[in-house]
C-alpha cells in the first residue's frame, strides 16, 4: 500500500500521511500544516537586498525570521525533493507542462502556458495571503481545527474555482 | 526549538509531504483542474482524507493535553476575497501553494513559472498590505472563531462526530467514483494522454 516504487496510491493513503503530518507539526511547532506564508519568507528576504526598507513593513517583517517561518520554507523545500524522490523511484518524472493543457485549452505555444503558469501563481499566492492561507494552511489544517473562517475561505474557494474551470477550459 | 532544528524537521517533513502528494497524483494539473471542473474527485478525496485524519489526530491530541490549538482569525471579507481569488489561480495555475512545489520536483517545467509568480503575488501583497488591503482584511472580523466554540461543545467528540462524517461521504463517492479509474493511463488525470485518440473517440462516440 505505501511501496515507493507505485506509480500511484490510492488518494485515502496520500491524505492519511498528510493528516498525520499534523503530528511534528503541532508537537513540536504548535503550528498547522501550511504552505503559503513562506512564499512572503521568501520573496521579502531576498526583496530586501535590493529594497532594505521592506524590512520597516511589520507584515514582511513578520514573515522574514524565526523558527516556524524558516520551517516552513525547509517544508516547501523538502515537498520539491519528496516528489523528485518519488517520480524517480515509480518512474512518473515529468518534462515540460501536463499534456493536459493541450486537451483544456487546445493549441498553445509552450510560452503561452509559462506566462499562464507565472500569472496564476502571482494570482493563487496573493488571494492566499488575502485569505491568510490556502489549500493546505486553511483547507487541510484551518478545518481539521474547525475554524469558521477556514470553512468559508474554502467553500470560496472551491466556488470560484467550480465557476473558473468551467468557464474557461474544454471540459477534460 | 532552533531555526536549524526546525529546518531540518521541516525538510524531513516536507520530503514526506512531497512523496504523499506525489503518489496521491495532486501534482498534476490534469488532476486539480478536473476537480475544479467535478468530472474527477481524485483531489477532494485526499483532501477529504487529510481533513479527516488530522480532526482525529487533533481529538486526540487535544483530548491528552498534547496540543492547543492555533485556528486563524475569522475575518469575512479576507476569507471570502482571498479565497475566491486564490481559486481562480489555482485554476489557471493548475497547482495549489502547496502542490506547486511537487510539480517542480517531477520535473514540471511551468511549475517553476507558477512558483516565481506565487512569489511575485506575495511581494505585490507585502507592499499593498499595509496601505491598500487593511481595510478590506479588517472587515467582518470575529476572532478565532471555531464551531465547537459556536455550538458550545468540547472540540475533541465534535472532531471525532465530523470525522465520521467525512469518513461516511467518501465511502459513498468511493463508491461511486472509484479513485482507480480516475487517474488516467499515465496518472497524470488525463484521461488518454493522446488528444488524436481523445478526439477519435469522441467522434466514434
Amino acid at each position: 500500500m505505501f511501496s515507493l516504487t507505485t506509480r500511484a496510491w490510492s488518494p485515502y493513503a496520500a491524505g492519511v500521511v498528510i493528516g498525520l503530518l499534523q503530528i511534528p507539526a503541532f508537537y513540536f511547532l504548535g503550528t498547522a500544516l501550511g504552505t503559503s506564508s513562506s512564499y512572503v519568507t521568501i520573496s521579502a528576504n531576498i526583496a530586501s537586498f535590493f529594497d532594505p526598507s521592506i524590512a520597516a513593513i511589520k507584515y514582511a517583517a513578520n514573515h522574514m525570521g524565526g523558527a516556524k517561518n524558516w520551517w516552513q520554507v525547509a517544508l516547501i523545500g523538502g515537498i520539491v525533493l519528496g516528489a523528485f524522490i518519488s517520480s524517480r523511484l515509480s518512474g512518473t518524472a515529468r518534462w515540460g507542462a501536463s499534456p493536459f493543457w493541450a486537451q483544456a485549452m487546445g493549441a498553445h505555444t509552450p510560452a503561452q502556458r509559462y506566462l499562464m503558469a507565472f500569472t496564476g501563481g502571482f494570482i493563487m499566492v496573493f488571494g492566499a495571503r488575502i485569505a491568510d492561507g490556502c489549500t493546505s494552511g486553511h483547507g487541510v489544517s484551518g478545518i481539521a481545527q474547525l475554524a469558521i473562517g477556514s470553512f468559508v475561505a474554502v467553500t470560496a474557494m472551491f466556488g470560484a474555482g467550480i465557476i473558473t474551470a468551467n468557464l474557461i477550459y474544454k471540459r477534460v | 526549538m532552533s531555526v536549524f532544528a526546525a529546518m531540518l524537521l521541516g525538510l524531513a517533513m516536507g520530503a514526506v509531504f512531497g512523496m504523499a502528494l506525489e503518489k496521491g497524483r495532486v501534482c498534476e494539473a490534469g488532476v486539480i483542474v478536473c476537480q475544479m471542473q467535478m468530472s474527477r474527485h481524485t483531489m477532494l478525496k485526499m483532501f477529504l482524507t487529510a481533513v479527516a485524519t488530522g480532526l482525529i489526530v487533533l481529538a486526540v491530541m487535544v483530548g491528552f493535553g498534547l496540543a492547543k490549538l492555533s485556528p486563524k482569525p475569522t475575518l469575512f471579507a479576507a476569507d471570502i476575497i482571498g479565497g475566491a481569488i486564490l481559486g481562480i489561480g489555482i485554476v489557471v495555475a493548475g497547482a495549489c501553494p502547496g502542490t506547486v512545489l511537487a510539480q517542480i520536483g517531477t520535473g514540471y517545467k511551468d511549475a517553476i513559472f507558477t512558483f516565481v509568480g506565487g512569489l511575485f503575488g506575495a511581494l505585490a501583497f507585502t507592499y499593498a498590505e499595509p496601505g491598500l488591503l487593511k481595510p478590506i482584511l479588517t472587515a467582518g472580523s470575529y476572532g478565532r472563531l471555531t464551531l465547537d466554540q459556536l455550538l458550545g461543545v468540547p472540540f475533541p467528540p465534535l472532531a471525532l462526530a465530523f470525522a465520521a462524517l467525512i469518513i461516511g461521504f467518501l465511502v459513498w463517492l468511493e463508491k461511486v467514483s472509484p479513485w482507480r479509474g480516475e487517474i488516467g493511463p499515465n496518472a497524470d488525470g488525463v484521461p488518454t494522454s493522446d488528444p488524436v485518440v481523445t478526439n477519435a473517440a469522441a467522434v466514434a462516440g
